[in-house]
């Protein structure tokens, strides 16, 4: 039970960590979509959407190498679709290269496609960055559920959550057994994924069980697919400010990329 | 393959939005009436099982590492309903935990691999057991190949929706695609076989459920 790596911060103190989890689930969600309907190439707006996600960061006082770490999980995503960039073959061509036979062309356009996805795609993560390592994900399930997911998906999802840590030790253990067992150094590929098969197999079989057992004990317990919770989610004044603040700023850019 | 928020236009989000909600209200209405309130508790574990089995990682080659997705065998032990539903809080709670795959994206994501990863490997498997007969080869033959295709299909889907958006064209980013999944699509088959031949062998009644 020591997964630090779910999410991380989440339990520190900042004025963004004490906003309604609503607030900031509404905030991330119009500004991934505010960032996701820009247009290509239009750099400045992309900067002052940063300097926004940025004053956010600083608030939150979650570490900045942190983030940025994290952010760096649409790395390979980013480099599959980089690689996709030569074949545009529509355009002005920036600079072209030959292998073998193969005549290759970078077009001005691809390389603005590409430098704009990529832009959107760090903003956009940036912000859901701020949002998860300053919420706790039961208070985002919370959140999700008033802004009327269904209830059952939402309890599906805390048990989930519930369940990963127990789940998780029990890999560990597993993982543990298999590498004190000389797994890493020697054998043949085919014997190491059926090693992982069984691995997999085995808790699959246990979570089955595990499941039966958590549903017997649950309606021992009453359980009638229902559950009751003590919501304790409120709206506060520094929710207002928050609003108002992030509201002016971002109408405030979307009125200057109209105007340019 | 969890697309991140950027890459999708709006038009693509939208879309597939609206078909991943309408696949998750059919999948939650369909495991309430086959399976009843069980189905909270039991969803929800097996999620976490998949969340769990992610992290064993396997060597592949030149240092790199593969892991295990999961949903071709959630399809082929449960049903393509249940892939859905398991694949839809995986899906989410990666988005949200570990920012794997973005917030707008997320329709996207839970229509390649829940929605067309789960159906595909249902549906090749039960095709082909039914086609190689009742013996338990010919299971984990269906499997494998299941679990291949169900990848690959997964992979397409994902680059017609980039090429759709306009991100990538799509005479590139489909075979690109395409050729990089069928090499991992090859190791989730082999361990779709191994934990189905498993299972087989300890357990051979959890391969009888009731699928939804």
């Amino acid at each position: 039970m020591k997964h630090s790596f779910l999410d991380k911060y989440s339990d520190k103190d900042s004025l963004i960590h004490r906003l309604d989890p609503r607030t900031k689930l509404v905030a991330a969600l119009v500004f991934i979509a505010l960032v996701v309907l820009l247009p290509h190439a239009s750099w400045l707006t992309y900067s002052l959407y940063f300097t926004v996600v940025a004053a956010l960061i600083i608030i939150s006082r979650v570490p900045v190498t942190y983030i940025f770490l994290r952010s760096l999980v649409i790395v390979p995503f980013v480099l599959m679709v980089a690689l996709f960039i030569p074949f545009f073959k529509e355009g002005v061509e920036a600079f072209s290269f030959n292998i073998f036979s193969w005549h290759l062309s970078v077009t001005y356009e691809g390389l603005e496609t590409l430098g704009s996805v990529m832009a959107k795609a760090w903003l956009s993560i940036l912000f859901l960055i701020v949002l998860t390592s300053t919420t706790t994900f039961s208070n985002i399930l919370k959140a999700l559920e008033s802004l009327k997911i269904p209830r059952v998906l939402v309890m599906i999802m805390s048990f989930m959550y519930r369940y990963i840590f127990v789940l998780t030790d029990e890999v560990m253990r597993m993982k543990q057994a298999r590498d004190s067992r000389n797994f890493g150094s020697g054998g043949k590929r085919l014997w190491q994924i059926k090693t992982v098969g069984n691995m997999i197999g085995t808790l699959f079989i246990r979570s089955y069980e595990r499941g039966e057992r958590v549903y017997a004990s649950m309606v021992a317990r009453g359980f009638d697919g229902h559950s009751r919770t003590l919501d304790r989610l409120c709206f506060k004044p520094a929710d207002v400010y928050f609003v108002i603040a992030l509201g002016t700023s971002l109408t405030l850019i979307t009125l200057l990329n109209l105007l340019y | 393959m969890h697309i991140p928020d950027g890459f999708l236009s709006t038009a693509t989000v939208a879309t597939t939005y609206v078909i991943s909600a309408g696949g998750i209200g059919n999948a939650v209405r369909l495991a309430n009436k086959n399976l009843g309130e069980k189905h909270i508790p039991m969803m929800g574990i097996l999620a976490a099982f998949i969340f769990a089995a992610q992290m064993l990682n396997f060597p592949v080659a030149g240092g790199t590492s593969g892991h295990f997705l999961g949903a071709a065998l959630v399809a082929i032990l449960l049903g393509p309903w249940a892939a859905v539903l398991i694949m839809a809080v995986v899906l989410t709670g990666q988005c949200f935990i570990f920012q794997d795959g973005g917030i707008l994206a997320l329709g996207a994501n839970i229509f390649n691999m829940g929605i067309v990863g789960g159906f595909s490997a249902y549906y090749i498997y039960k095709g082909l057991s039914a086609v190689l007969g009742d013996s338990n080869r010919s299971k984990l033959i269906s499997g494998f190949a299941a679990s291949w295709a169900s990848v690959l299909l997964a992979s397409i889907a994902c680059a017609i929706e980039l090429a759709v958006s306009g991100t990538s064209p799509l005479s590139v980013a489909l075979p690109a695609m395409a050729g990089v999944h069928a090499i991992i699509g090859v190791g989730e088959g082999l361990i779709t076989v191994a934990v189905v031949s498993l299972v087989m062998a300890t357990r051979s009644d959890l391969l009888k459920l009731q699928r939804i």
